[in-house]
Order: structure tokens, then C-alpha cells, then sequence
């Protein structure tokens, strides 16, 4: 079903429902929100009725919102994020608040206090994250929308595991104002959908000029839908060379090949473009720096002292220390220690800095090529969700791969950056990442619709799982 | 042993704008507890800055005024350290870029005027307030989140007057811009010291000890006046002086140690993410800087030309309560002697509304009437004795002229009348006159007493005592 096959209270309930059913297997949500309050007075809008799930990263007035931390398992906000605002003024109905990895922090949805979360293509299988819950409700057709977060690839990774419709726009372009963040000079507001025309509606309610987040941008709201659907014929679409390489003789490069070839029959020029591999080595360790080091300010406000979990002990200092020490997990902790440890006075020009200026440089070299043409394009993933079981939570010793990083690159640079499915890699799905210029987010809904179009995949949902 | 003393000054101002430096919350002081904050001040998760631009154009203002260099691109950096009284568990300040360096103002020691240097002035958020009370701390939020200019001196003083009276300067100068309360008492202004000694002539700087929380200007003085001695004595028998900070005691008018500096802590400064760095076009800045009112010293350049009978101390006077000035100004839009005018606001009216406990502000005396009864004594209306009278009964806002009336205080000027007078008196006292010719010139003293006694108390005196004495002349 797409939004518009939502059309009253009664389309609502039904999705309440399929979130709950869905909650044995899938493990999706942290919280759910019976929607019959919400159901009393709905105002009219572009997503009247629309059931929607909510990733519990962001505030929703009266709710408790825990990122998926112990730190804050009784925080009940205090006020709506503005996309939340955004979402109740044009009629969307929120049904609940959705898994995540604790505070957002990780690729897996393994790290969250309520437990992973599973994939309906295979249970055995992770779905991705750090915005796994809402990704697996619209996989499993429970919902047609929900609200995501994108620090690193935290929509279009787990979009990709979960055959849906993964969009994060340009930095700027949706209001971060209620958003918990985790990275706030990479953190973006993002959602899912099951098809791309929904995905250009959705950015139409999202998007906006928000005075209570000065990185918002003024630039006007356009008509996302108007570009799904439009000739392609011409648009300069670059294929990530680096990442095309780096992938075995899989499923998934075949399957990429595939679009590939399609996309040119439309009358795309395509091109392949190879960047410095030095700098794309550094991708993950300057983004792991630069995401840490703001983490860790980020996070300083949890301490217990005017909200959240507190552990009592006998002083402020040592309420603070217990609380932060029994709040996060031992993931979280050692992000913080290795940002504290980026930003000490001795090694933050040596590291901090340094990951910012090397930022810089693989943004430039990316641009280069990007600005003589429309959109960049690789595999969202090299490969198909890989099992929980065996999977490491401790993904900051992680090694190098560009098949599975490369997506970082359209949050150092603010990029507009979607995943549309592609079909099925030894059995489970797989997206295409389209990433086009800053605020050129109607070219990159034309081209995932040329892309849909070839997929035939508009509305997949896996129902039976 | 001789020593030179070397203070610098770290001056936190609050600066008078009606909501906060990131949040849009209102504030005013004295406000019940918690009533002044949002989520933002609290630091609630998801929350994010946006900076007042009010509170921007108010540290141009005090930039362009303490001469310093602007900078237009406006930056603002985390410093992070965890402490109850900082929701965020950073503060957001300008580390690496100040809005404004290199700046001075000028102070007038007995040793002769001189320049104090301004090292920079940054904005930054204020924390919450705590209390401490014996078995728990209650912290008020109100606070948090209040816009401050950090103002940071050069070592440039070399006692505790030169100190006080480059706080003295800066006090004045924020109270005229009407960016800042300043209000030492209320730590609208808080002043932080850096103290140390060299012996004389030496170039290299001894061991620094803050003093924090001074709340007085005469406390600045105190604390850095005693503070240079301890540190004299220590070194004199054969001690070191120890980096610490310490307190200034009222009671007994030492600095005590608070706490030893262990390694200085590392704030792990960085960018703020939150705010992009904001371009401010000349044209603003300029616009501030035309729209600002006028500053003391260019207000006591003024007073010298306008008022020629004010002295030196007369306008510092003045300059030193902003009210008081504010008063005097509109009191000298009518009235005709300024010299009078600051002497009756400076001693008599001063006195009387401290006595009352109310500030030129909130006075029912309008400065209107003050002119009055200034112009009533400049034109021989009135005595400057009866003047001092009217205006005891003029502070619940009546007028002078009906009080003279009334109490039937009008001086008698006309020559005339004060003529026959002197004739009366020289007529019934012939023994008097016989002893001011034989040299007694006392005599001519008891004779205009008489005069004045007749005339109820309201001739001119000085009308009188002329008569007298060419009446005399004349016999």
C-alpha cells in the first residue's frame, strides 16, 4: 500500500495492528502509540491519514523517547521535533516509536537496550542500521512511511538490507531541531518509503526553513513530485568506479550492471569515475574521528541531573559518573573515549582537525567530478544483510571496505543521497545509491524513479515473514 | 625587597537583552526560580542554538567602545567540562575566535592618565546558579543560558587602585551603552584577578593567584593591594608562591585559598556544529555602531566645554552614577547654573534619596522642578540655605515655587526695600556704628544680622551686607 491508499481512521488502526503483530518477530519497535487520540481530530494535508513510525531518536511531545539507551529508558519529552510538528499539521498519524541502535550509534540495530532487530527477508538476519526499525515496519508493509536518521549510512544502509525506499537529503534540508543527535555536522534527518513517488511527498512535508536550527536552509521547498516520472534522457550519472571494483563477482555486481545498462537505454550518459583510493581509504577512520569527537559533547548532557535515568550516589560528581556509567553500553563508552580522546588539547590537531581537513579533501575530490554531472551511483551494499548471529557490535575495529563505507561520503559532503532496491542478491535485497549535487534532490528522485521503473519493485513490501 | 606588581583582569558581563544567548527564552533578574528557562537552557536532548542577535549587536557595542577590533565572521566554539550548573555539559563561547581584540581604554592614576590594553572580548552562555545548602544543592536555572561578554585585560595594572579604577571604567562604559546592568552586587559583573609579583625592574613575570568572585570595586582593591603584600612576604622569607586560586575575605580583608591548581584542566575546545560561522556585513556593524549612544569620555570632554564651572571632580562625579547623569542632563535643559545644579544633585538630593532608599530614577522629583529651584537661586528668588529647605519638600513631586510661597520663602532682592531696612537698623543702633568707626569691624557683621533679622530671614544677604557697609560709609 502507498500513502494514498491511506485514507481514513480506519487505515490507521489496521497499521497499529500490523505494528503490533509485527513486534513478536521483528522486535521494530521500542514504544507504540495507540493512534485514537491522534485519530480524533486529523487535520487535512498531504499525508492525512498516513500511519507513520517514528524512529525514537526524535522527541514527540508527552512520549518517552529513549535512543535506544538505558540513559534515557524514562525520558519523556518535552516538546516535538519539528519534523514531528510538520508530520501531525499535514495529517500523518504516528503508530509508534521504532527501534534504533543506542543513540543512533552503529550499522547493525544489535547495540539498542530493547534488543535487535530482525529482517523479514530472513530473521536470522540484521537489518541494518542505525534506523533498523523503521526500515524493517515499511519492509514488512506494516507501515508506508517512517522517520530515519543518517549520520554515516543510518537510512540507506538498512534501506538497502530491507528492500525499501531510503532517502537522506541535503544537510540543511530538513530541520534537526528535536532530533537526538549523534554526529551534528553529519547528522541528517532522513525517512523510508516503499516507492519513490511516496519518498518525493514525504520531502515536500518534511523539508524546510526551521529558525530553531541555524544550519536549516531558506532555500524554498520545490515540488518534489513533479520529478518522479521525468525523462532522463541526458542526465550525467557517474558510477563509483572504486566500489564497483572492490566487489567480488557477485549477485549484486551483476544486478548493478543490469541497471546500469537500463539506465543508459533511458538515455543516460554514464560514466565511470575512479577517486584517489588514499582518500577513500580514510573515509572511515575520519568519519569514526569527526562522529565520535561531536558525540561526545553531544552526549554530555546526559548525566542524570535534571532528566533521564539517574543513579542516586552521594554527590553531583558522583551522580554524574554512576549514571553515565551504568546508562550507556560498552559500545557507546568507547566512542566516547576515542572522541575525548581526538579532541584532548595534545592530539587534536594531530587527529580532530586533521579528520576535518582530510574531510574537506575527499568532499573536493568527490565534488570534482560530481559537478560536471547529475548523480554518483554504486551498491548501497556490497552484499545482502549478513546474519546476527557472528556479527560484531564492535564495529569501530572494523576494517576498510569501500563496498560498505563509501555512503559516508554524502554526509561529509551534505549531499542529497537516497537507496531504491534493486532486487534480489543471493536472495535478499540489495538497493542502488543515487547521490546527486547539493539540493539537486529533484534530479535524484527522477533517476530513482527511472530506477523503480526498471526494478518493478514500486510498493515492495515482504508481508509473510 | 622591591616588587613590581602585575594584574590582569577577566570581567564577565551579563548582557542586557530580553531572552538568552542560544535560546529565545526571556529572562530577568530576580525572577522566581526556574521560571526563566526552556528546553533548551536545560539542555533537553535533540535540542539545538540559535544565536540572539540582539545580544551580537550589544557586543559591538561594547567592542567599539573599549576600542577593540571587530571581527565579522562570528564563530562560536564547545569548551566541555562536566559541572551540575552546565546542562549541556559544555558551554558555547568564542575560543578561537573572539568577536573583538586588541582593544584599551584609559585610566587616570595619581601616577597620571595611562592605558590599560584589552587583550579580547568573547560571548559566550552563562551556567545555571547553584545552592549549596548542607545536605543537598539546588540549582536555578534562570541563569543558564544568559548572554555574557567575557572582557579580558592585558597585565597592564600595577595596583589595586589602577584596578579599580580600570573596573571603574569599564562599569561606567557598559552602564552608558545600556548593554549590561553592571551590576557588581547582583554579578550582573564578575570580576575575576590575576595577581602577581617581580622584583622591580624585572621582566619576568612571578607566579600568577587568581582572586575570584570579587564583588566590590573596593574589594578589587583591597583584595589585590593585600594579595601583592602576602606574596611579598612569602617571597621575602625564603617561600615560593603557589598557583591557586583564591577568595577575597570581606571580614577580614585577606584572600584565602579556595582551591590549588592541580594541571590545568583540558576543555578539549572545539567548532560548534550547530551554528555556521555568520558573515555580519559591514553595513550592520556600522548601523550598530551609529546608533550608540555617547560614551563617558566623550560626555566629560562635553561637560568641560558646555559647563566651564564644573570641575574635574564635579563631572567624575556625575559620570560615576549613570542616573544621577541622566538626571542632571535634563535638569540643565532649563536650568541656568550647573555648577548649583550638580552641587544640589552630587550632596543635598543624593543624600536625601539614599536616606529614602529610592534611586534617581524612581524619584517624583522631576528634574524640571530641580532647574526651578536652581533658576529660583539664580535669580536671587530665593538663599541657597532656604533653597536647601524647599527641596526636602519637594521630593514627593511638589513644586518649588509653590513650597516658597507657601512657607513665605521669598528672598527680598529689591534694593529699595532692603535700603530702608539697613537705614532702620543704622537708625536704632547708633552705639554700633560709633564702634565700627573706632575700628571695631565686627560692628558691620552685627549690623547685617539686624537687617536680615528684620527682614524675617529673607533679604540677600549679600544685597544686605553691601548696603550695610556703604550706609556706613555714608554716616
Amino acid at each position: 500500500m502507498q500513502i494514498k491508499d491511506y485514507t481514513n481512521a480506519a487505515s490507521v488502526r489496521e497499521a497499529y495492528e500490523k505494528v503490533l503483530q509485527a513486534q513478536e518477530k521483528l522486535n521494530a519497535s521500542i514504544s507504540f502509540i495507540d493512534p485514537e487520540e491522534q485519530l480524533q481530530a486529523v487535520p487535512e494535508g498531504k499525508l492525512q491519514y498516513m500511519p507513520i513510525a517514528i524512529k525514537d531518536n526524535f522527541n514527540v511531545k508527552g512520549m518517552v523517547t529513549t535512543a535506544a539507551s538505558r540513559i534515557l529508558d524514562n525520558y519523556v519529552s518535552q516538546y516535538d521535533a519539528t519534523v514531528i510538528e510538520k508530520l501531525r499539521a499535514a495529517g500523518a498519524v504516528m503508530v509508534c516509536k521504532s527501534n534504533l541502535d543506542e543513540l543512533a550509534m552503529g550499522g547493525t540495530n544489535l547495540t539498542s537496550f530493547a534488543g535487535a532487530v530482525h529482517n523479514p527477508y530472513d530473521l536470522e538476519r540484521i537489518s541494518g542500521g542505525s534506523s533498523g526499525g523503521s526500515a524493517v515496519l515499511v519492509a514488512c508493509g506494516a507501515v508506508p512511511a517512517a522517520l530515519g536518521s543518517d549520520t554515516g549510512d543510518s537510512v540507506r544502509k538498512p534501506a538497502s538490507f530491507c528492500g525499501v525506499v531510503g532517502v537522506k537529503p541535503s544537510y540543511g534540508r530538513i530541520s534537526r531541531f528535536g532530533l537526538i543527535p549523534y554526529a551534528s555536522s553529519l547528522d541528517h534527518v532522513g525517512y523510508f518509503t516503499n516507492n519513490v513517488a511516496d519518498a518525493a511527498k514525504m520531502l515536500e512535508v518534511l523539508a524546510g526553513r526551521d529558525d530553531r536550527d541555524m544550519t536549516s536552509s531558506d532555500r524554498p521547498v520545490e515540488n518534489y513530485s513533479e520529478a518522479v516520472g521525468k525523462d532522463i534522457k541526458g542526465k550525467k550519472i557517474l558510477v563509483f568506479g572504486n566500489v564497483i571494483d572492490a566487489l567480488p563477482d557477485s549477485e549484486t555486481k551483476a544486478l548493478f550492471n543490469k541497471y546500469v545498462k537500463a539506465l543508459e537505454e533511458k538515455g543516460a550518459v554514464v560514466k565511470t569515475v575512479h577517486f584517489d583510493p588514499t582518500l577513500m581509504r580514510a573515509i572511515l577512520p575520519v568519519y569514526y574521528i569527526i562522529a565520535n569527537a561531536e558525540a561526545t559533547a553531544n552526549h554530555s548532557n546526559l548525566d542524570g541531573i535534571n532528566f533521564g535515568h539517574r543513579v542516586e550516589a552521594d554527590s553531583a560528581d558522583e551522580i554524574m559518573t554512576a549514571t553515565r556509567t551504568r546508562g550507556f553500553g560498552p559500545w557507546i563508552k568507547k566512542r566516547f573515549v576515542i572522541g575525548s580522546y581526538a579532541l584532548f588539547e595534545e592530539n587534536q590537531e594531530r587527529i580532530f582537525r586533521k579528520a576535518q581537513k582530510i574531510r574537506r579533501l575527499i568532499v573536493d575530490e568527490v565534488l570534482k567530478e560530481l559537478k560536471e554531472a547529475d548523480a554518483l551511483i554504486a551498491p548501497a551494499s556490497g552484499a545482502g544483510a549478513p546474519l546476527i548471529e557472528g556479527q560484531s557490535t564492535d564495529e569501530l575495529s572494523d576494517e576498510y571496505l569501500i563496498a560498505e563505507n563509501h555512503m559516508v561520503i554524502e554526509n561529509f559532503a551534505g549531499l542529497p543521497s537516497m537507496t531504491v532496491p534493486m532486487g534480489l542478491s543471493e536472495g535478499l535485497p540489495v538497493g542502488l545509491n543515487i547521490s546527486c549535487n547539493a539540493f539537486r534532490e529533484a534530479d535524484m528522485f527522477s533517476i530513482a524513479a527511472a530506477v523503480e521503473e526498471i526494478s518493478g519493485l514500486k510498493g515492495n513490501v515482504k508481508e509473510d515473514y | 625587597m622591591e616588587y613590581d606588581i602585575v594584574v590582569g583582569i577577566e570581567i564577565h558581563v551579563e548582557l542586557k537583552t530580553a531572552t538568552k544567548m542560544f535560546s529565545g527564552a526571556p529572562y530577568a533578574f530576580k525572577k522566581p526560580a526556574n521560571t526563566c528557562d526552556s528546553v533548551i537552557d536545560l539542555a533537553h536532548p535533540g535540542t539545538l542554538p540559535c544565536v540572539n542577535k540582539e545580544a551580537v549587536r550589544k557586543a559591538i557595542e561594547a567592542c567599539t567602545a573599549l576600542n577593540l577590533e571587530i571581527d565579522p565572521l562570528i564563530r562560536f566554539d564547545r569548551k566541555n567540562y562536566y559541572y551540575t550548573d552546565l546542562p549541556k555539559g559544555y558551554q558555547i563561547t568564542q575560543q578561537f575566535h573572539p568577536i573583538g581584540r586588541n582593544g584599551w581604554v584609559e585610566i587616570a592614576p595619581k601616577s597620571g592618565k595611562r592605558k590599560v590594553r584589552i587583550n579580547r572580548i568573547h560571548m559566550e552562555e552563562d551556567t545555571a546558579k547553584q545552592f549549596h545548602l548542607h545536605d543537598e544543592t539546588l540549582i536555578d536555572y534562570n541563569r543558564a543560558g544568559v548572554p555574557l561578554v567575557e572582557i579580558v585585560s592585558e597585565p597592564d595594572m600595577h595596583s589595586g587602585e589602577e584596578a579599580a579604577l580600570y573596573v571603574e571604567k569599564l562599569r561606567q562604559t557598559l552602564d552608558y551603552l545600556d548593554v549590561s546592568d553592571v551590576k557588581m552586587e547582583e554579578g550582573s559583573m564578575r570580576c575575576d584577578t590575576n595577581v602577581s609579583i617581580m622584583p622591580k625592574g624585572s621582566n619576568v613575570f612571578g607566579t600568577k593567584v587568581e582572586i575570584k568572585n570579587l564583588n566590590s570595586i573596593a574589594n578589587i582593591a583591597a583584595a589585590i593591594d593585600y594579595e601583592a603584600k602576602r606574596q611579598a612576604e612569602v617571597l621575602e622569607s625564603g617561600g615560593t608562591v603557589v598557583q591557586e586560586t583564591r577568595r577575597f575575605d570581606e571580614k577580614t580583608q585577606t584572600t584565602v585559598t579556595m582551591r590549588r591548581k592541580e594541571g590545568t584542566v583540558d576543555y578539549k575546545y572545539f567548532p560548534e556544529p550547530n551554528i555556521f560561522p555568520i558573515r555580519l556585513s559591514e553595513e550592520f556593524i556600522k548601523a550598530v555602531q551609529e546608533h550608540m549612544p555617547e560614551l563617558p569620555d566623550a560626555k566629560e570632554k562635553r561637560y568641560h566645554e558646555d559647563y566651564p564651572s564644573l570641575s574635574d571632580y564635579d563631572i567624575s562625579v556625575l559620570l560615576g552614577n549613570k542616573e544621577m547623569d541622566v538626571f542632571f542632563e535634563e535638569t540643565m535643559q532649563t536650568a541656568k547654573n550647573a555648577k548649583t545644579a550638580c552641587n544640589f544633585l552630587a550632596t543635598d538630593l543624593s543624600g536625601l534619596l539614599a536616606k529614602k532608599e529610592v534611586s534617581f530614577a524612581e524619584t517624583k522629583l522631576h528634574p524640571a522642578s530641580l532647574a526651578k529651584l536652581v533658576n529660583m537661586i539664580e535669580e536671587k528668588t530665593v538663599s541657597t540655605k532656604q533653597a536647601k529647605e524647599i527641596l526636602e519638600l519637594m521630593l514627593e513631586g511638589e513644586d518649588p515655587e509653590v513650597i516658597a510661597k507657601e512657607k513665605g520663602m521669598k528672598q527680598l532682592s529689591d534694593e529699595g526695600a532692603i535700603a530702608a531696612l539697613v537705614a532702620e537698623v543704622l537708625d536704632e543702633n547708633p552705639q554700633s556704628i560709633a564702634d565700627y568707626k573706632n575700628g571695631k569691624t565686627h560692628a558691620q557683621g552685627y549690623l547685617v544680622g539686624q537687617v536680615m533679622k528684620k527682614s524675617k530671614g529673607q533679604a540677600n544677604p549679600k544685597l544686605a551686607a553691601a548696603l550695610v557697609a556703604a550706609e556706613l560709609a555714608k554716616r
